[in-house]
């Protein structure tokens, strides 16, 4: 452990990796695409001889960041992410090369919502968003029952300031 | 306490109708009155389709007026506008936190204001405005506000609502060393020149000869009495310049709220609620450094977001010990540190080695581009390791007891502190590289609008675990 404090430790769902993979690959693909046709474009009407250039630069950085999003990160980052909500804290921890850890007081929790797209609902999955009063934060891939029971919990945590004008009336 | 919905004051139209003349004074200029007498072409065009321009603004500025009014029902502010898509908002009286008044020469003439009432969010309908009302509806609408206060007070078990006392009120010799400190006796230089090749076109003195100093040497004396006219001319100026700003620059208080009172022909005043101050800001330009001056500024959650009134700071040109005795006095809940923590010296290694994206952005485009230009690259990397350098030897940090301070900035600087409570949210990253410096970035953010974000990089692991061990250590 890198730095002395306390850490996080519910992991979220390992189904993700694979939607990932999915959902980068079909991102990825769009990308090179466009700029397949802008390739081709540029080819058959000689475009200026920069824009040639700028486009091969484009699409090896894309193949390689294809690479990395596709095959290494999601599995890096989903055993990365740990979560854990207490009832004054929400505590948030991921990634490997960066590691970002972040810490929320209950009181300052504006809103809580569950969303799920395609993929995620294939697999009974929920992102858990919450809501603070200057931004917001996603705990991805939540299985349907945990996301759920968080929700309500959080929301629940979160409402002690209606008791306590503003949650910041405290001086 | 209720009342019917209300239209705006009719000066509301004239202010409207200035404005659009404002915006549009350079159509108008060179239209109707450079171009008076062209009727042909695209003028004509320009000008019918200008008319036609006007006549629709006019026309919705009046159903805008007609449609729009206001009600204050059961402590609420009820404002309904809109000409096709009606529009209702309500803003609870409680919810308002901070407000300002403001008054320019036209409200002057006519015997009116305009007040901003500040609600506590941060989204873009955070702040009620009645940009015309009338000196008597603005006092009853305050007094509905401060009502609300004088009641949580005398809940706070009986707490004795004192009167206000004033706590700073500028004198002529601040006005002075404010217009000294904003420079703006310097902006005569410009005029000065105009004036002396004005002059040399006047005198029709000989264009050809191509020596400029001998040039100026030759009229060194017409310059002399013009340099100590303009002088004065633009001292008297700047002077004027900060009495309207600055001048009558009242601070006072009472035990819940400060109230900022300044300008002379143009007024502004504003209120803040103390407990509602999420920070404080000071800063320090170069030269207030040199006279050791500071602007000291209180972050509140609202913000109308309008730079231009900037009421929100305490006297921008107070010395540094008075500026942080009255700071003690308004709000005994902050209290400032001189002496803070520096960064370790392995840091500045690590702010040196860590990767200059910018430079090598500017290098690939410069190479793909404009080769010849390609040492600019070399500017801007040093420029890059300058301003590490500086980033370095000024950043410095302290947490004591509730607050965090910190500190950064170059020939200028700025100090924030901010207390525990006030804090929403914080976040610790650590890259790679920062991790074999053993040292760790610290994020955290307070509620302003727009949301302030302080961060303070590169941090020993330490400090970092112990903000974050603090932070999370709330009772």
């Amino acid at each position: 452990m890198y730095l002395q404090i306390p850490e996080p430790s519910r992991p979220i769902s390992a189904k993700i990796v694979d939607i990932w993979r999915w959902t980068n690959t079909i991102g990825h693909s769009v990308t090179l695409l466009i700029l397949g046709v802008l390739l081709y474009f540029d080819h058959h009407n000689n475009w200026v001889s920069w824009i040639d250039n700028v486009l091969y630069i484009l699409i090896g950085l894309f193949i390689i960041s294809a690479v990395y999003s596709i095959f290494i990160e999601p599995s890096i980052l989903q055993k990365s992410w740990r979560y854990e909500i207490s009832e004054e804290f929400v505590q948030l921890k991921h990634g490997r090369f960066n590691q970002y850890h972040t810490l929320i007081p209950m009181t300052k929790v504006e809103y809580v919502t569950t969303d799920q797209g395609p993929f995620l609902r294939k697999h009974e999955l929920f992102n858990l968003k919450i809501g603070t009063t200057t931004s917001s934060h996603n705990i991805p891939a939540l299985p349907k029952e945990e996301a759920l029971m968080l929700r309500s919990q959080i929301a629940r945590y979160a409402k002690v300031k209606d008791t306590d004008p503003e949650g910041e009336d405290v001086e | 306490m209720s009342s019917q919905p209300k239209r705006y004051h009719a000066a509301w139209l004239l202010f409207e109708l200035v404005s659009f003349i404002k915006n549009a004074f350079f159509f108008i200029l060179f239209l109707f009155i450079l171009r008076a007498d062209t009727y042909t072409g695209w003028i004509l065009w320009a000008k019918v389709l200008f008319i036609i321009f006007a006549g629709w603004t006019i026309l919705n500025i009046i159903l805008k007026w007609f449609f729009q009014t206001y009600q204050i029902k059961n402590r609420t502010i009820i404002l309904r506008e809109g000409v096709y898509v009606k529009n209702q908002r309500v803003v609870p009286i409680e919810r308002i936190q901070n407000h300002q008044t403001h008054t320019n020469f036209l409200h002057r003439m006519l015997k009116l204001t305009s007040l901003t009432l500040e609600t506590g969010s941060s989204d873009s309908e955070a702040s009620v405005t009645f940009s015309v009302i009338t000196h008597e509806e603005a006092r009853h609408i305050l007094h509905l506000i401060e009502e609300k206060e004088v009641m949580e007070s005398e809940a706070e078990e009986g707490k004795q609502k004192s009167g206000t006392t004033v706590y700073f009120r500028s004198t002529k010799k601040d006005t002075s060393k404010a217009a000294l400190t904003s420079f703006s006796f310097l902006a005569i230089f410009p005029i000065l020149a105009a004036v002396y090749f004005q002059l040399d076109d006047f005198f029709n003195l000989d264009k050809s000869t191509e020596n400029i100093f001998h040039y100026f040497s030759e009229h060194l004396w017409l310059l002399f009495p013009l340099f100590i006219l303009a002088m004065i001319l633009s001292a008297g100026i700047g002077y004027i310049q900060t009495v309207i700003k600055y001048g009558n620059y009242t601070i006072s208080a009472d035990a819940e709220r400060i109230y900022i009172r300044k300008g002379v022909g143009n007024t502004s005043t504003f209120s803040i609620q103390k407990n509602k101050v999420q920070a404080i800001k000071i800063n320090q330009s170069l030269i207030k450094r040199l006279l050791n001056m500071v602007e000291v500024k209180m972050v509140s959650a609202g913000g109308t977001g309008d730079e231009k009134l900037e009421t929100n700071a305490l006297y921008p040109f107070m010395a540094k010990h008075d500026a942080y005795e009255l700071i003690n006095l308004l709000l005994p809940a902050y209290h400032i540190e001189e002496s803070m923590k520096r960064l370790p010296q392995k840091v500045l290694y690590l702010k040196l080695l860590a990767p200059y994206y910018g430079t090598i952005a500017v290098g690939i485009g410069l190479f793909m581009f404009q080769r010849e230009w390609l040492w600019i690259t070399g500017v801007i990397f040093l420029l890059g390791i300058l301003s590490r350098i500086l980033d370095y030897f000024f950043t410095s940090y302290l947490r004591h007891g509730e607050f965090i301070q910190t500190r950064k900035g170059g020939f200028s600087n700025e100090t924030f502190l901010t207390r525990r409570q006030r804090i929403e949210q914080i976040e610790i990253k650590h890259s790679w590289l920062q991790r074999k410096f053993n040292v760790a970035s610290l994020q955290f953010s307070n509620r302003s609008k727009p949301v302030l974000i302080s961060e303070l990089d590169d941090l020993p692991k330490e400090d970092a675990a112990e903000f974050y061990t603090w932070y999370g250590s709330r009772t």
